[in-house]
């Protein structure tokens, strides 16, 4: 009882907090007219209007195609672009605050390679200062991932950058799992401390290991369904009186949160997100993969340009890069910079993540940047918008501007995708999010605003 | 003619590579002699000066590396090597003031915290990588500087990115000597962890102000020996040479230009403040993220800053940064270079340098130059680099796209005349370079 109050004015407290940044559902229609609506879906409007309510949008369409209720909020946006919020599909927002200061920092568990318990929605934190810097830049989705030190480190969240209280940022929980296979994850110490798995076989071995511990432990509990559901059948056929009454109920496995984690991965209900970088990486990963088949998306694929025909066949979405890897002393200056080009043409379908936190307001310029080294631009714009949110199942909701899709909607002067251009305007389900963050807060305390 | 074509080389010897070659397919390339530099007129280009504004549909005359003329109405001799640049735009050479490409991890000898003598020549790794991915991404010269473990870390070197050449050949003649001082965090957190002094940044400063009270003593015994000796004391005993100290006396002499990392406002006056003390003078802060907090001071000292556009919160000391800073600087009159410290980031400074255009306005020249001019005076080398103005050296760079912008890539990129990086040739795309691919 006490800890249900203590909890609830917990809530009331931090609720006031972010009610200070976000006033919650959307009070009255807004209508983005006279700027150049990129749709991402249906083309380019020019001297388009974005008609949102209640959180959701619901009109798109030509100044003189749109009808702008009386009590709506118009906003002139002559001159402006106006785009759908960008999805950034790796970042650890919420799980640091300075790098280097660990006691800030839930990225990841080190303890063990195979960590599928660790939930990143028990470690987010909604009041980072990351997150108004972030959406500053039109970043109004993101997944948020365990650091990849581990082969399976935990589960992602995909969250919104903005809600009423911290639990509201968090649109999807467990919406995945980071596999990393890139060699990283290797232990290193040497020596007497050695310690097991120092290799990829290793890796892969303790992997395969878990994925035949998790696939037991399910058949013991269906196992175990089967006879309960056997013995209260009997009890109900026997009328709840006979004898038969006396038998004991079946006793049901011990739970093992780890392995139970594992079960809608194995059962193909969720996405594996699969990283490596190196061809040889993927090839195996992708083979642990196919033996429990599991559904995955490829994450990195940085160094796998001999391979690229493969992948394709594949069929499997990519988040590719980041292009700013360095590519291997022998391989050409833009060998990572033209991979989403390269995978594009080969008809995958592909989105950009920043893989960063404090740097994730960067991730449309890694787009521009792609378009440098052959990505159409409209792909490029996708690969941030509605290409994401279809890889992580929420194009119902998000990635484009369509009727019906929640409000998640820029305004800015210019190219979504260039480094100059300056962000005006950022609704998160329709609700106008302040453009301050902790930075223009010293700005203008030193500027002498 | 096939002298010129192939780098000056006696064909003989080409022949003679091309049958090494042909039996031995491993044989290493060998470092290649640099280029004769063809007199060439770059016309139909936009030029952005970084000095003087831009000039469309504009030349270029390149002649023997150096920049002989620069306008709208350019002639050049007659049988003069013609370029079209069919519209693109063209900047002088990005040059990076902090980097530390091409170092093979030997950028602190954290053995301890004054290492003044620590020469980066003697480090320099020439067959890097970085440098050409650098050069591919416009950058033309760069200042190797130390890291920043130590107090005093050691003397840089500044280089031109002429990747498949020799070591000497890539190092920028005549450069001036910079000195590499750091403060805050970082040699408290690598010396305090090791329980050795300085882990506060009141040992860091002790540790900088006891090395220069050394120096002024060695100097004073210099002094009175030359006296002695100028009086005709033959019995005079000269001092022990001291590297160590030799080169901090340099720094009190003004034979250094003393580049400091340096973050937080308050350090950045007491690193003021200190050279004020000891009568030396400082060149520029490198990070400076809290550079706009004491503008109006930098601006007074004349003391530049070579710092990030957007980067932060890696660590305790860069939570303050903020994207405006480079802009809010300039705009108090201090002279701002955006740099790369990173091998990554050297890739792509005219991107970095476009973001100070969003945050606070800075203006297309300025943006450029915070990535040339200003960086060379940093450096120490903008009487020689930086723009694209007659007398200064060829170092150029031809876009494809608009180059302050995030989609931009250099088609071409010139060093004293001479291509370094063609983006439409196979491999590498490095004339000068050959190897592999």
């Amino acid at each position: 009882m006490i800890g249900a109050l203590r909890s609830s004015c917990f809530a009331l407290v931090a609720s006031s907090l972010v009610m200070a940044s976000f006033a919650g559902a959307q009070q009255k229609p807004v209508a983005l007219r006279g700027g150049k609506v990129l749709t991402v879906s249906h083309g380019a409007i020019e001297n388009g209007v974005v008609l949102f309510e209640n959180g959701k949008i619901t009109a798109v369409g030509t100044a003189s195609s749109v009808q702008i209720p009386k009590d709506a909020r118009i906003i002139d946006a002559t001159g402006m672009t106006v785009y759908p919020g960008l999805i950034d599909s790796e970042t650890a927002l919420g799980l640091t605050e300075i790098s280097a200061v660990d006691v800030t920092n839930d990225l990841v568990e080190p303890s063990d390679e195979i960590m599928p318990h660790m939930h990143v929605y028990d470690a987010f934190h909604a009041e980072t200062e990351l997150i108004p810097v972030t959406r500053l830049n039109g970043i109004t989705n993101a997944i948020v991932a365990p650091a990849s030190h581990d082969t399976l480190p935990g589960q992602d969240s995909f969250i919104q950058l903005a809600g009423k209280s911290p639990t509201d940022y968090i649109l999807v929980r467990d919406i995945a799992m980071p596999l990393n296979f890139t060699g990283d994850q290797r232990r290193t110490e040497r020596g007497e401390g050695r310690k097991f798995p120092s290799t990829r076989m290793g890796l892969a071995a303790q992997m395969r290991q878990a994925f035949l511990d998790a696939q037991d432990y399910a058949q013991r509990w269906s196992d175990y369904e089967k006879k309960k559901a056997d013995y209260d059948k009997s009890k109900t056929d026997a009328g709840g009186t006979s004898d038969k009454d006396k038998k004991l109920p079946p006793n049901p496995p011990k739970r093992d949160l780890k392995l139970e984690a594992l079960l809608p991965y194995l059962q193909g209900k969720k996405p594996v997100v699969l990283a490596a970088d190196e061809s040889s990486d993927l090839q195996a990963a992708v083979n642990l993969a196919h033996e429990f088949n599991l559904k995955f998306i490829l994450n990195h694929i940085s160094h796998s340009q001999s391979v690229l025909d493969y992948v394709a066949s594949l069929k499997v979405p990519v988040i590719v890069g980041p292009i700013y890897e360095a590519p291997k002393p022998d391989e050409r200056f833009d060998a990572v910079y033209s991979l989403p080009a390269q995978l594009y043409r080969r008809g995958v379908k592909i989105a950009l993540a920043s893989y960063d936190s404090h740097n994730a307001r960067n991730l449309p310029y890694a787009a521009g940047f792609a378009t440098g080294f052959g990505l159409p631009y409209e792909e490029a714009l996708k690969a941030i918008t509605l290409n994401a949110a279809e890889i992580w199942g929420l194009s119902d909701t998000l990635g484009s501007l369509d009727v019906g899709k929640n409000a998640n909607v820029v305004v800015a002067n210019g190219d979504p995708l260039d480094v100059k251009t300056d962000v005006k305007f950022v609704f998160i389900d329709g609700q106008e999010i302040p453009l301050t963050s902790r930075q223009t807060r010293l700005r203008d305390e030193y500027s002498g605003k | 003619m096939l002298r010129r074509l192939v780098s000056g080389k006696p064909a003989s010897i080409i022949v003679c590579l091309l049958a090494i070659t042909a039996i031995a397919l491993v044989a290493p390339a060998q470092d290649a002699a640099p280029p004769t530099p063809t007199d060439l007129l770059i016309k139909n280009a936009f030029i952005m000066t970084a000095t003087h504004g831009n000039i469309s549909n504009g030349s270029i005359y390149i002649k023997n590396g150096k920049i002989a003329a620069v306008g709208d109405k350019v002639t050049a001799p007659a049988g003069t090597a013609l370029l079209d640049a069919g519209g693109k735009y063209v900047t002088p050479g990005i040059i990076d003031s902090h980097s530390h490409i091409a170092l093979d991890d030997d950028v602190n000898e954290a053995t301890s915290p004054v290492t003044p003598h620590m020469m980066m020549i003697d480090a320099f790794d020439y067959h890097d990588k970085a440098i050409y991915r650098g050069l591919a991404g416009g950058v033309t010269t760069s200042m190797l500087l130390h890291g920043s473990a130590n107090m005093i870390g050691g003397q840089a070197i500044v280089i031109k990115h002429k990747y498949g050449l020799n070591r000497d050949a890539m190092l920028f003649p005549g450069a001036p000597r910079s000195i590499k001082f750091a403060s805050g965090e970082n040699p408290k957190r690598v010396y305090g962890s090791r329980n050795q002094l300085p882990s506060t940044r009141m040992g860091n400063f002790e540790i900088q102000r006891e090395a220069l009270v050394q120096a002024q003593d060695y100097m004073r015994e210099w002094d009175i020996y030359n006296a002695k000796v100028k009086n005709g004391d033959k019995d005079a005993a000269a001092p022990k040479h001291d590297l160590k100290l030799d080169a901090l006396a340099d720094v009190l002499r003004g034979n250094l230009l003393v580049q400091i990392h340096c973050y937080r406002s308050d350090e950045l006056l007491t690193e003021m403040a200190m050279a004020k003390e000891f009568g030396y003078k400082l060149r520029a802060f490198h990070h400076a993220l809290e550079a706009y907090k004491v503008a109006d001071q930098l601006a007074a000292a004349n003391v530049g800053i070579a710092t990030f556009a957007d980067w932060w919160g890696y660590k305790e000391e860069a939570w303050d940064a903020i994207p405006w800073n480079a802009v809010l600087c300039l705009r108090k009159g201090v002279r701002v270079a955006i740099k790369s410290d990173s091998d990554d980031f050297a890739r792509r400074l005219n991107q970095e340098a476009a973001k100070t255009m969003r945050y606070g306005g800075a203006t297309e020249q300025e943006a450029l130059q915070m990535i040339t001019v200003n960086a060379a005076w940093i450096i120490g080398v903008d009487d020689r680099v930086g723009s694209i103005d007659v007398g200064k050296d060829a170092d150029l760079v031809i876009w494809d796209g608009y180059p302050l912008s995030s989609s931009a890539v250099p088609n071409r990129v010139f060093i004293d005349g001479a291509v370094y990086f063609d983006r439409s040739l196979p491999g590498y795309g490095m004339p000068q370079f050959k190897e592999g691919l």
